[in-house]
């Protein structure tokens, strides 16, 4: 028994000393000057962009390492933060943030990573007026300091997205200008026009997500105020505006990115959706893919058009943000000021905004720059030869940044929820409000 | 009982050392990390600096307080009830129709690879997969029916509490049935093949063999399958949170995705996430312990209860 | 005789027809993963669920080749992670399990009580507290902390020490000793090879599980380099609007291929109609 217990305690001992040589090694490894950017991302845009800056400037000598963490199964961010946490050259000197969560990385609680644009050696407010920045970027990328850590490239601001056809079918025109002031402003008009619509059979939107970006975009509040949890009274309206909608048959009861919704895109549904409410990246991402061909003429191809929306809301976005104890700040500022507040024919949103970024044909976007859009050229056959620049610049100025939350994530979830349970009649609208209060209570501890 | 010479029993020491190790250096930190953590404040992001609280037991009394995680509970056992029934008795009736020698069951190798099959795949997939395949207002499910003339107007099958806890529980019981069945027919394979033959020998037909030779034998591995399926199921995860994110209205909120989103739906709640991992720990304990307790070898436990007397009574030690 | 027969003759017909459509029923996602993964995204976004196939395959191979991995890589490193954790984790849980059933010691119950209370314990804040641990000694990017663990692997334990119970007999033991073995090659020599449906059986399950394992191998490692086949796949996957779907089917059929291979080399063992009575020999 003594020679067993003694063998087991020499092995221990081993296997401690094991460990902590390997704990000691780690932090003894000699620190030469880095020529190494650690870039975290959860696309391949952002790296891309960055080949296209190095080809661009061939005396930027860095070496850049990307990791790519895609943000399905949630796994992005819990990579992330332990980088971020954990420090030492293999931490993340510049990384991106989805609009899904950026608050967190910007106001909230891992806001204290995030260096100030301005000690990455960029001339913030010089740059930000010469550029024309959509506020609401500005706004979430604002941390609580007043000091901008973050910006996004792509403009997200949203607008409705409509079918030519059907529009000339009910009301004579498909001009933009008269169906913005057909659907708009405000929502009296929306569900006016969505009247005229269902008379003749057509549902003005596909399903009640389509609205919800919409209504959680343009409510004055956020889901938090004064540290409670708040239901602004724009969105609380969304539980009878899904309701009503689903009973007068404005929408085809459809749930977002689902088989159902996308094929509303191509008429493929129960009965033809007029429109959609999506930034530029739903037109050019989703919408032209979907939309039974690639040429005008095929499926729906080339028979929608953008006008603006009845409330200002943005979608989506990815954030570009610097680690504020990264060794290599000059360089990655160099590069965050290309990609998200170069102006000129050689930044990254002229060619985004043009799709050359690879070569001339890409597909186009919309940039936060508005000076970019103004000389851009926005032309889509998918929107029968419309320039959505000519939609999105004012719509980028209606969207607001202020009215987010870190949590909105998880809270939005649980709200979809409950909405879609109340309009489907499966509880009173009592207890759906009292279910989501438990369950934001229960989950996120917050108060309620 | 009084072994005669060399005591063997210091190898039982030796051979296990090498568990013994790995788990102290993997998992021991993780573990205790857990357990602690739930007796403190810690929560948020990135921190690491942590008090004990002043009520040791406040987060176990949040959470046992909590409707939600009182909700994640009962839904964990009605799923698992849902799934575990048809999969214990699929998995012994196809044991015993593949291991009777008397049925010849050919391309008996082609089924059992195929049954098998569902086990391989990634539980993402699959819920993508099912997702779609219950899809409202079109889906594939939604069109059969009612081209069949079973629904006037599509389901949707994601809103209602019984047919998601429903699909959640298919799609446990499909990915699992397989593996429970090559589990019971490798315990199978190890029974003494002169058993088999001395019964047919006797007359005894295909269910008599079963019932008085196989399940017998098997009550080990039975036992074991009965045990990893309550501590699998119990601890479902990946399909209730990738099907409908423990939806509608937290009908499929399993206890494992309950204490995950205490972790990481946007609050960090680390303490209360393993405080609820303790108390679902606790749980399962508690189960095992019936289980075992009911599937004892009786014959077994008696002679043990005597020698433990035999040792009261001043025995030879 | 006759109705012998007959009652013999519906049940072998029941049988074969609830097996066929057992055997069906399993077989579908995989059919439906195939087929997606010859369509392209849009088709697959308008529905997921196709029995043709679609035109798609070249062009779904050229995007997953046109990422910035290499499948061929992700690959190697797979089968490394899954080979070393499936050899590690089958041989020492024989030997654990072989040591709580064969030989009688004072902790043996507790030890058995502990390896049955570390299987209890959830997942989810445990995967958490480890690569935390992995994070602070620095053990990232490295395929060892994916394999090693499994060397402690309390299920497997279980299973082995279930299976060595029911079938193993301490006479070949005491037998084997009487001839002279020492205790470590009566092992490896005798015991081993009566375990062989159980080692093949719970040697699948640990090879399908580490080749799917996606979180940890995920946040540890971070390097292109590294990457496992699931990682790679779930690189496919970018913001909701840009997954290609044709080729994240693509690589999930790829990823799914060796394991079919993995189980047909195995499952001999399984299939087996020869029990491996010990007491003959």
């Amino acid at each position: 028994m003594k020679r067993t217990m003694r063998i087991m305690l020499m092995m221990l001992l081993v296997a401690t000393l094991a460990v902590s040589l390997f704990a000691a090694g780690k932090s003894e490894e000699a620190k030469p000057a880095r020529k190494v950017i650690n870039l975290w991302s959860f696309t391949d845009e952002v790296p891309k962009m960055i080949e296209k800056y190095k080809a661009l400037h061939p005396e930027f000598d860095y070496e850049v390492k990307t990791t790519i963490i895609a943000t399905t199964d949630g796994a992005y961010q819990p990579a992330l933060d332990q980088a971020l946490a954990g420090g030492g050259d293999n931490a993340p000197d510049m990384y991106c943030a989805e609009a899904a969560f950026v608050l967190k990385y910007t106001q909230g609680d891992a806001a204290h990573f995030a260096a100030p644009y301005k000690d990455l050696g960029i001339n913030v407010d010089a740059k930000l007026k010469e550029a024309d920045i959509a506020p609401y970027t500005v706004d979430i990328g604002t941390n609580g300091s007043g000091d901008l850590v973050g910006l996004g490239y792509q403009a997200t601001g949203g607008a409705f997205i409509y079918r030519r056809s059907i529009a000339k079918a009910v009301w004579g025109t498909d001009d933009p200008a008269f169906v913005t002031s057909k659907v708009g402003p405000g929502w009296d008009k929306f569900f006016a026009a969505a009247e005229d619509l269902a008379r003749k059979g057509y549902p003005i939107i596909s399903g009640d997500g389509d609205i919800w970006h919409a209504i959680e975009g343009s409510s004055p509040q956020g889901w938090i105020v004064d540290d409670k949890l708040f239901i602004d009274p724009t969105r609380e309206a969304f539980l009878d505006i899904a309701k009503m909608m689903l009973e007068k048959g404005y929408t085809n009861d459809t749930q977002d990115w689902t088989d159902a919704w996308f094929a509303d895109m191509k008429d493929a549904g129960a009965r033809k959706a007029f429109g959609f409410f999506g930034p530029a990246w739903l037109i050019n991402y989703v919408m032209a893919g979907n939309s039974g061909g690639d040429k005008p003429g095929e499926g729906t191809y080339g028979d929608w058009a953008v006008c603006e929306p009845p409330v200002g809301f943005f979608w989506g976005g990815t954030w570009v943000l610097a680690n504020n104890k990264s060794p290599v700040k000059e360089a990655v500022g160099k590069i965050i000021e290309w990609i998200t507040l170069d102006s000129s024919n050689t930044g990254l949103q002229y060619y985004w905004a043009n799709g050359t970024l690879d070569g001339p044909g890409g597909t186009k976007d919309t940039v936060a720059s508005g000076t970019v859009m103004q000389k851009s050229d926005g032309t889509l056959p998918f929107l029968g030869g419309q320039n959505m620049f000519d939609v999105f610049v004012p719509a980028g100025a209606f969207a607001t940044g202020k009215n987010k939350t870190q949590y909105d994530e998880t809270i939005n979830i649980y709200w979809r929820d409950q909405v879609r349970n109340y309009s489907a009649g499966l509880k009173t609208k009592a207890q759906a409000i009292a279910d989501f209060k438990r369950m934001v209570a229960d989950n996120l501890a917050l108060d309620v | 009982m009084a072994q005669k010479g060399v005591s063997y029993a210091k190898w039982g020491y030796i051979f296990s050392i090498p568990f013994v190790v790995t788990f102290l250096i993997f998992s021991l930190y993780p573990t205790l990390y857990t357990v602690v953590i739930g007796f403190t404040d810690l929560r948020g992001l990135g921190k690491t600096a942590f008090k004990f609280l002043s009520d040791p037991f406040e987060n176990y009394k949040l959470i046992l307080a909590n409707v939600t995680f009182k909700q994640s509970l009962a839904n964990t056992a009605i799923i698992w009830v849902m799934n575990f029934i048809p999969q214990i008795t699929l998995a012994l009736l196809l044991t015993a129709w593949f291991t009777t020698r008397r049925f010849r069951v050919k391309a008996q190798g082609a089924f059992k690879v195929l049954i098998y099959m569902p086990n391989i795949i990634t539980a993402a997939t699959i819920a993508i997969l099912f997702n779609s395949l219950f899809g409202y207002p079109k889906g594939p499910v939604n069109d059969l029916l009612i081209r069949l003339g079973i629904l006037d107007a599509p389901t949707n099958f994601h809103l209602q509490k019984w047919t998601s806890r429903g699909v959640v529980a298919f799609i446990q019981f499909w990915m699992w049935y397989g593996n429970s069945m090559i589990v019971l027919i490798a315990g199978v394979l190890g029974i003494d093949i002169t058993l088999f033959e001395a019964a047919e020998i006797d007359g005894a037909n295909g269910t008599q063999i079963f019932f008085r030779i196989t399940l017998p034998r098997l009550k080990t591995i039975v036992l074991y399958v009965l045990v990893t399926s309550m501590i699998g199921g119990l601890q479902m995860f990946d399909i209730p949170r990738l099907y409908l994110l423990g939806g509608p209205d937290n009908a499929t909120l399993t206890s494992s995705v309950f204490i995950y989103n205490q972790a990481f739906s946007g609050s960090y709640l680390y303490n209360r996430a393993s405080a609820a991992s303790m108390i679902v720990f606790l749980i399962i304990v508690v189960l095992s312990v019936a289980l075992f307790f009911i599937m004892r070898d009786k014959d077994e436990a008696k002679a043990r209860k005597r020698e433990r007397q035999l040792k009261r009574r001043g025995g030879a030690v | 005789m006759k109705s012998i027969k007959a009652s013999t003759i519906t049940m072998k017909t029941v049988i074969y027809v609830v097996c066929i459509f057992l055997s069906l029923l399993s077989i579908f996602p995989f059919y439906v993963m195939v087929m997606n993964a010859t369509r392209s995204t849009y088709q697959i976004q308008q529905s997921s669920v196709a029995l043709l196939p679609g035109k798609s395959l070249l062009n779904n191979w050229k995007i997953l080749n046109g990422k910035s991995f290499n499948p061929w890589v992700g690959f190697v490193n797979s089968m490394i992670i899954s080979c070393g954790a499936t050899v590690c984790a089958v041989y020492f849980s024989s030997l654990t399990a072989y040591a709580l059933v064969a030989y009688t010691w004072r902790l043996r119950d507790a030890f058995f009580s502990f390896i049955m209370a570390v299987l209890m314990i959830p997942a989810q804040i445990s995967g958490i507290g480890f690569y935390q641990f992995m994070y602070r000694i620095g053990w990232t990017n490295s395929l060892l902390p994916l394999i090693l663990p499994s060397i402690a692997a309390p299920a497997m334990v279980f299973f082995m020490r279930q299976y060595l119970k029911a079938t193993l007999s301490l006479d070949i033991v005491a037998s084997a000793r009487i001839d002279g073995s020492g205790e470590f090659r009566t092992f490896n020599q005798i015991i081993l090879p009566i375990m062989k449906p159980a080692i093949a059986t719970q040697a699948i399950f640990t090879f399908v599980a580490s080749w799917n394992n996606l979180f940890i191998p995920l946040i540890l490692l971070t390097r292109q380099e590294k990457y496992t086949m699931p990682i790679m796949v779930s690189l496919l996957r970018g913001d909701i609007y840009k997954t290609e779907y044709g080729s994240v089917y693509l690589g999930l059929t790829l990823t799914v291929l060796p394991l079919f291979v993995m189980y047909f080399i195995l499952s001999k063992y399984i299939i087996a109609g020869v029990a491996l009575g010990a007491l003959k020999e």
